[in-house]
């Protein structure tokens, strides 16, 4: 019997034990937590809404009661942490995994109610949005003024109905583009709109403002996948915590690839839903792609070749030279005893607890020194993708020559020796006998090195400051901070993207890996 | 391949784990290494083999003075008690690995393979993984990758110990006629004294680090050097008891509390001349249960072996082990009356340990 069916085995068994427990427990931490969390925010309300009117003469007690309110705010996650643990204790010396699978719920449940919370009030649907309160449509002549809420920013700016838009300053705009540009705008921003009335071309100056025109019947989807989720929660058996668990703690990832991957499809997206220029939904297109091989996003001419090229050399040489390094120190540190093996091997620990940025500067005075030096300077100086790879290669080495010792540890002596009775050198030995022994270890470590390499980008944006050189997380850096406006679209196209050979790694490598995680080499006895 | 050690020492930093070993071994003799865990039996093998460096001492094969000589180059094989088979490779590619390392061509590796599967019946197996093997068939294939390469020298350390008896019983004895067969010098490690007496030439016993003797298996079991060798080999073990041997009219007696046992001059004569007490040691089949028995004693324990029962008979502060017939039916506490072979006791200076009637 694997661990995971005995896992779930013993799961059932308790749940035939005393199922309403379970559930009433749910439900007491639950309501404790309910409680709880109303409670804080009360007392939010209560500080900012009547204390904090009351004092706000003064600018020093409004400020300590802004401190207070947000305290109580940021109270609301430990309260459903107290909220959960007084539930589990009740468990915890007598059934451990039960203790734990009702806090994890408990949290789990009270967290996403607590996240969804801010979420709504702070990004979503109720977020204020920036807006210029009127009505529009597009036209053949332009963006076409439909209404205006009277009293409004366009109505103040004294625009009327039937005015034709046709750019922001010297922009020429459609509606898309306008909306993009408008959800861009701070509040308060002044925009320059000129637009034409009657045969008339004319500008007008109008300041955005914040508004939540959204209607309660938006959330009620959101609010009936919150109850029903709920109430799975509350009373499905015992044995499925795990699993809701499992869900909870991974929806925001699982959103988030979501959003990438509708976002680099779609013209605009507002939250997950890709919208057209009109704001309805749909609005796919290949664009972000296209762009990326055309080498032109929002004006930044660029190659992506090279800098794939580049991204691939540094993880393809980190990873080949970590494992040969990691793998012979290892070897070396497990089976032979030679003056300094102990320090070395503390040393290397602190050398791998050590915060690769405190050494930034340093190794880049480092680099420099190489690069004077001739030949050697051309491969791993400063501006050399080898030079960057040489100190990644650096801070992974500690962690793999450790991760290999132990691997190397847990090879029997007797096969090594065998191997060295039968005719082998040292070398044979290390290499025919004992690397096919730890090839889990050294795809475990491959893996780690290969994905630090290719999503490195703190040492390559350091040490190649000032050539063209770049892999794709400094490119993707570049270009959020060399287009404006930023087009998320496209910087997600750019993410995606790079993520692209992970993905294709890892259907490959995935059944060796479940291996490995699932205990030790197939088919040893 | 004659063997010749002399004054062997290996130590691990303070750890001893062979001391001052001299041993000479005879070219295609088969000699055992027997003795406690941890005495250095795996140690002097290892050193043999090349995998440890000799601390100290001279260890030559043939003319040669192999101290320094790497272990791929002293043309050894060994089967180790975990068979170290390698488990990414199929039984064709392990057997074959010291052939290959050899740079024997492919197609005179593939007829040696299988001709040495054959012989250790393990034809058949060649294209599995050493995972899909039981013991026994790992344990032959462990065998035939030693052999393959034609040794000159072949050690085996504990190779039977992970089988069940009765497996254990037919390997030993294939791996005796081969080793015969083949006329190649080896050497047994074993904790298991029956294997040791009934495969090997001689047998090396060793405790701490130290050899305690060397000598045939009956040598061994009938005229025991030390203390120590007499109680370790044999089965159950030789009992031991101080007694006083004092020489009266012609006669020898050995006395203990309530026990007097008469001698024979040939067993009596070394004992009655040393002054004060000595161990004498009887083995359990030299004592029988009879009604005209010369010393009277109550049974504490009875153990059913299958075919013999082993008996605790208790005699005032002393206790002997002994074998009887099942048939007998004896129970713990029924009153008997033992009866002594004491022309094969054996004598022991309770200083040294020594043997007081074989001289070394
Ligand atoms: N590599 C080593 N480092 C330190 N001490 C060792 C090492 N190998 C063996 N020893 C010590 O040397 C002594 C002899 O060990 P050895 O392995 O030779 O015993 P053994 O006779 O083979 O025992 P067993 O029958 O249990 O295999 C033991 O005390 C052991 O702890
Ligand atoms: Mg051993």
């Amino acid at each position: 019997m694997t661990a995971r069916e005995s896992l779930f085995d013993s799961g059932k068994l308790k749940v035939e034990e005393a199922p309403p427990a379970l559930a009433r427990d749910l439900k007491d931490g639950l309501r404790l937590g309910v409680i709880g969390i109303l409670v804080m925010l009360g007392a939010a309300f209560f500080l900012s809404g009547i204390v904090g009117p009351l004092f706000a003469l003064g600018n020093v007690e409004e400020t300590v009661m802004d401190v207070l309110t947000r305290l109580a705010l940021l109270a609301l996650p430990f309260v459903a942490y107290i909220a959960a643990a007084s539930v589990a204790r009740r468990y915890t010396v007598r059934d451990s995994p039960r203790a734990l699978g009702l806090a994890l719920t408990t949290t789990v449940i009270l967290f996403a109610a607590i996240s969804a919370g801010h979420y709504v009030f702070n990004y979503g649907v109720f977020a204020p949005r920036p807006s210029l309160q009127m009505t529009l449509r597009q036209t053949d002549a332009g963006i076409r003024v439909e209404a205006l809420v009277a009293g409004g920013a366009a109505d103040t700016a004294e625009m009327q109905v039937g005015d034709v838009i046709t750019a922001i300053r010297r922009d020429r705009v459609d509606l898309a583009a306008f909306n993009k540009r408008l959800s861009q705008s701070e509040a308060d921003a002044p925009l320059r709109l000129r637009f034409m009335r009657g045969d008339e071309e004319l500008q007008e100056t109008v300041r955005v403002i914040l508004v939540s025109d959204k209607q309660l019947s938006v959330l009620l989807p959101g609010l009936l996948f919150g109850l029903a989720f709920t109430a799975i929660i509350v009373f499905l058996p015992g044995h499925w915590a795990p699993y809701i668990a499992l869900v909870g703690l991974l929806s925001p990832l699982l959103v988030g690839y979501f959003w990438v991957i509708v976002a680099t499809f779609s013209y605009r997206t507002e939250g997950l839903v890709p919208l057209d220029s009109n704001d309805n939904f749909g609005g796919f297109t290949l664009k972000n792609w296209e762009s990326i091989f055309a080498g032109n996003i929002s004006g930044l001419e660029f190659n992506i070749w090279p800098i794939l090229m580049t991204s691939l050399a540094i993880a393809v040489v980190m990873t080949f030279v970590v494992l040969l390094v990691s793998s012979m120190a290892g070897y070396a540190l497990s089976r032979m005893h030679f003056p300094g093996r102990r320090f070395f091997l503390s040393f290397t620990l602190i050398l791998h607890g050590f915060p690769a940025i405190t050494l930034l500067i340093p190794i880049f005075i480092v680099l420099l020194r190489l690069g004077n030096m001739p030949i050697i300077g051309e491969v791993i100086g400063f501006n050399t993708i080898g030079g960057i790879a040489l100190v990644m290669v650096a801070f992974q080495l500690p962690l793999g020559v450790w991760l290999m010792k132990g691997f190397f540890d847990n090879i029997p002596w007797d096969m090594e020796r065998s191997a060295l009775i039968d005719g082998a050198s040292r070398f044979r030995t290390y290499w025919e006998i004992l690397l096919p022994q730890i090839r889990p270890g050294l795809l475990a470590l491959g893996i780690f090195a290969f994905i630090g390499g290719w999503n490195a980008y703190i040492i390559p944006a350091t040490y190649s400051i000032g050539t063209g050189l770049s892999n794709l997380p400094v490119f993707l850096n570049e270009l959020i901070d060399e287009t404006a406006p930023v087009d998320w679209n496209q910087v997600a196209a750019v993410g995606l993207f790079q993520l692209i050979p992970i993905f294709i790694f890892f259907i490959f490598a995935q059944e060796y890996l479940l291996n490995i995680y699932a205990g030790g080499t197939k088919g040893s006895s | 391949m004659e063997i010749r050690i002399d004054n062997l020492t290996k130590k691990f930093g303070d750890v001893v784990g062979v001391e001052n070993l001299t041993l000479h071994i005879d070219d295609g003799e088969f000699v055992a290494f027997l003795g406690p865990s941890g005495c250095g039996k795996t140690t002097t093998l290892l050193t043999l083999a090349g995998i440890y460096k000799p601390t100290d001492g001279l260890i030559r094969f043939g003319d040669r003075v192999v101290n320094t000589v790497q272990p791929k180059d002293r043309n050894i094989g060994m089967v180790f008690q975990s068979y170290a088979l390698y488990p990414h490779m199929t039984i064709f590619q392990n057997i074959a690995y010291p052939l290959k390392l050899k740079k024997v061509p492919k197609n005179e590796q593939n007829e040696q393979v299988r001709r040495v599967a054959n012989v250790m019946g393990i034809g058949d197996l060649l294209d599995r993984r050493p995972g899909q093997l039981s013991g026994g068939q790992q344990q032959r294939v462990a065998l035939g990758r030693a052999l393959v390469k034609e040794p000159d020298v072949l050690l085996f350390d504990e190779p039977l110990s992970n089988l069940d008896a009765r497996l254990r019983l037919t390997m030993r004895g294939e791996i005796k006629h081969l080793q015969k067969n083949l006329g190649i010098t080896s050497i047994y490690v074993t904790h298991d004294q029956v294997e040791a007496m009934t495969m090997a030439d001689r047998i090396a016993v060793m405790n701490l680090g130290h050899l305690q003797a060397f000598d045939a298996p009956d040598e061994l079991y009938d005229r025991p050097k030390t203390r120590f060798v007499a109680g370790f080999v044999g089965n159950p073990p030789m009992n031991f008891l101080d007694v006083e041997v004092s020489r009266l009219n012609g006669q020898f007696l050995a006395e203990a509390d309530a026990i007097r046992l008469p001698l024979g001059a040939e067993r009596g004569e070394p004992p009655a001349g040393h002054p004060g007490a000595v161990v004498m040691g009887i083995r359990p089949e030299d004592i029988q249960i009879a009604d005209d028995g010369d010393v009277r004693g109550e049974i504490f324990v009875v153990e059913p072996l299958g075919r013999e029962d082993l008996i605790d008979v208790r005699i005032g502060s002393n206790s002997f082990i002994l074998l009887a017939d099942t048939e007998k039916q004896y129970r713990a506490g029924q009153p008997v009356a033992l009866k002594f072979d004491m022309s094969q006791a054996q004598f022991f200076d309770p200083q040294t340990e020594r043997s007081l009637l074989w001289r070394q």
